[in-house]
């Protein structure tokens, strides 16, 4: 008596399954494509304008007035992303009580000091257990850093600037 | 429109499901168009809806699709088990709602997700006790030859893998944390293949011993498979090592067939798997007489299914009555679904689980920290295997074994656990969708 009903129910439902599971994945592109858009924004475009920015910077006021050595964090836990650190006096980093603390589980009580030789800024291993990485390559000795430069403490990420 | 938005638009797809669902299997059974359809519709509506009110205010940046993929799976599960056994559908309606409460619970209590780090330790061991407690005499219990389930006479029966698999991804997520720069560094390359050093195997096999305890433990193929690939998932993705992957496989494979062959249960299992139509195995108790009524139920089912409450579950005039699918409500719920709706009913609850697990997946790739990361993908990765173990195993792709189909089947466990899962993952892609 009822059978239409219930074939139509069926295919109804069947119907009504298909219909959201094209709108999820309909939308799911959407999303998909604008957060690809989104990404690149936000991970590269800041970099590279702050590094244009400043190399720009240093290149014409020549030192002494522009010269402001800072180190931005990129990734570390209990920092937030996009804050700076002067380095004009140097500074120590670790997970100990030093200037720059790391709640990083890879950093050693003292692991790395960054510290001012006139216009220079030097940054050195301070033996620590995990290595210290200056754009992904392990430091051995002390190194000169320069505007841009990544460096890396177990899973936090810096950028020096200058 | 805003996520949120999108999120309860979501929601009526899946309420108007029960309420077409409902009303299939009302007909079929008293041959009336009955109201109570309606209700039953409005009153999951008004759940979900509920549920859609605390993630709008605790989770505001949160996946908005992840909500409603699991409404639609629960709608699914709600109208199949009511058509299988009214009762269970009551208990599993009452376990939705706990699943709610247990889901506001998580977000509440684990705002900050990344704390569970700190208990890594106690978390894993208790994961391992889980796992364990089957077997302790008194209240373990043994379900055709698996021990799976915990019973305390007149209390409560409840499986303690469904927890114990969020309890290892959790430790694994935040051991990896810690250690996968150290994993992959000082690795050689030979042939192309990258081989660690032989000492930072170290956390593999233990996992493989994971693997293996489970097996031995538990009886269970599916299981530890579950388990087994969750957890290397998590190491690949921590440690981009293909090497580990094979390696793990092959060491899991070579584990997997000698207790096979060793334990009697497995192997009557894997001898069902291989031959299901043959007359000995399926007239012998624990033979292959599940597995072959699970194909003969999916084939009746054709392209469009029989319709709801047309398929024949158990003998016609039997008393009592013999199940002609053995565990409909759990196990083989998903044979019974691809027997009343068809291929294209089947193919819409694997593209569901699809669906959820790629959000799960973009989860991770949103994620800013290691540790979310890695816990996305991890749970991500569970869920995705667990759907696979049993699917498959109803399917005749591998062993069957007794995992449940995370929010249709028949369970209280497996319902709540799965929405603590769900909670972990919305918590982690609130952080991360926060920060873009």
């Amino acid at each position: 008596m009822l059978e239409p009903v219930s074939v139509g129910l069926k295919f109804g439902f069947l119907a009504v399954l298909y219909l959201f599971l094209l709108w999820v994945v309909r939308s799911a592109l959407k999303d998909l494509r604008r957060g690809r858009g989104g990404v690149v924004v936000s991970d590269e475009a800041p970099a590279a304008d702050a590094t244009g920015m400043y190399s720009a910077a240093s290149g014409l006021g020549e030192l002494d007035d522009a010269f402001e050595p800072r180190l931005m964090v990129d990734r570390a836990l209990g920092h937030e992303p996009g804050v700076a650190y002067d380095l004009s006096d140097g500074a120590t980093l670790g997970r100990g009580d030093v200037e720059i603390q790391l709640e990083d589980p890879f950093a050693s009580s003292r692991h790395a000091r960054i510290s001012r030789q006139g216009h220079v800024i030097v940054i050195e291993d301070l033996g620590s257990t995990n290595g210290t990485y200056l754009n992904e390559q392990p430091l051995t000795g002390p190194q000169p850093l320069h505007s841009g430069d990544r460096i890396r403490i177990g899973d936090s990420e810096f950028s020096y600037l200058q | 429109m805003s996520a949120r938005n999108r999120e309860l638009l979501g929601l009526i797809p899946a309420s108007l499901l029960v309420t077409a669902g409902f009303a299939g299997v009302f007909i079929q059974r008293s041959n009336v168009l009955s109201n109570v359809s309606l209700t039953y519709g409005a009153i999951f509506l008004g759940l979900c809806v509920a549920g859609h009110v605390f993630i709008r205010i605790t989770l505001p940046h949160a996946d908005p699709y992840m909500f409603p993929l699991v409404a639609l799976l629960a709608s699914f599960g709600i109208v199949m088990v009511y058509r299988i056994s009214a009762t269970d559908a009551r208990q599993q309606a009452q376990w939705f709602v706990l699943g709610l409460v247990l889901f506001a619970v998580t977000v509440i209590v684990f705002r900050d997700y990344r704390k569970l780090e700190q208990y890594r330790y106690i978390i894993a061991f208790v994961s391992l006790g889980l796992l364990l407690l089957p077997r302790l005499p008194g209240i373990g219990y043994q379900a055709n030859g698996a021990y799976l389930g915990v019973r305390i006479p007149g209390v409560f029966v409840f499986q303690p893998t469904e927890f114990a698999k969020i309890g290892f991804v959790v430790f694994l997520a935040s051991y990896l944390r810690d250690t996968r720069q150290v994993m992959v560094m000082g690795a050689r390359r030979i042939l192309g293949v990258t081989i660690p050093p032989l000492k930072h195997f170290g956390p593999v096999v233990v996992i493989w011993g994971i693997g293996m305890l489970i097996l031995i433990t538990l009886h269970d193929i599916g299981s530890s498979l579950m388990f087994y690939g969750g957890l290397l998932a998590v190491l690949y993705v921590a440690t981009d090592r293909l090497s580990f992957v094979v390696v793990g496989l092959l060491a899991f494979g070579l584990g997997a067939w000698y207790l096979g062959t060793h334990i009697p249960h497995v192997h009557d299992r894997v001898e069902a798997w291989l031959h299901p139509l043959d007359p000995t195995l399926y007239a012998r108790p624990g033979g292959s007489f599940q597995v072959a009524n699970s194909m003969f139920a999916q084939a009746a089912g054709g392209m469009f299914g029989q319709g709801f409450g047309q398929a024949t579950l158990t003998v016609p005039g039997s008393h009592p009555v013999a199940y002609l699918l053995p565990a409909p409500q759990t196990d083989m719920i998903y044979a019974v679904i691809t027997d009343e709706l068809g291929l294209f009913g089947g193919v819409a609850v694997i593209l569901t689980y699809l669906l959820f697990v790629a959000r799960g997946f973009k989860t991770a790739l949103l994620a800013r920290d290691s540790f979310s990361t890695l816990l996305a993908a991890g749970l991500s990765a569970v869920f995705a295997l667990q759907v696979f173990v049993i699917v498959g195993g109803v399917t005749r792709v591998i062993p069957l074994t007794g995992v449940t189909l995370p929010f249709i089947s028949y369970g209280g466990s497996s319902i709540v656990a799965n929405f603590v899962l769900l909670a972990l993952l919305l918590l982690i892609s609130d952080r991360a969708r926060q920060a873009t």
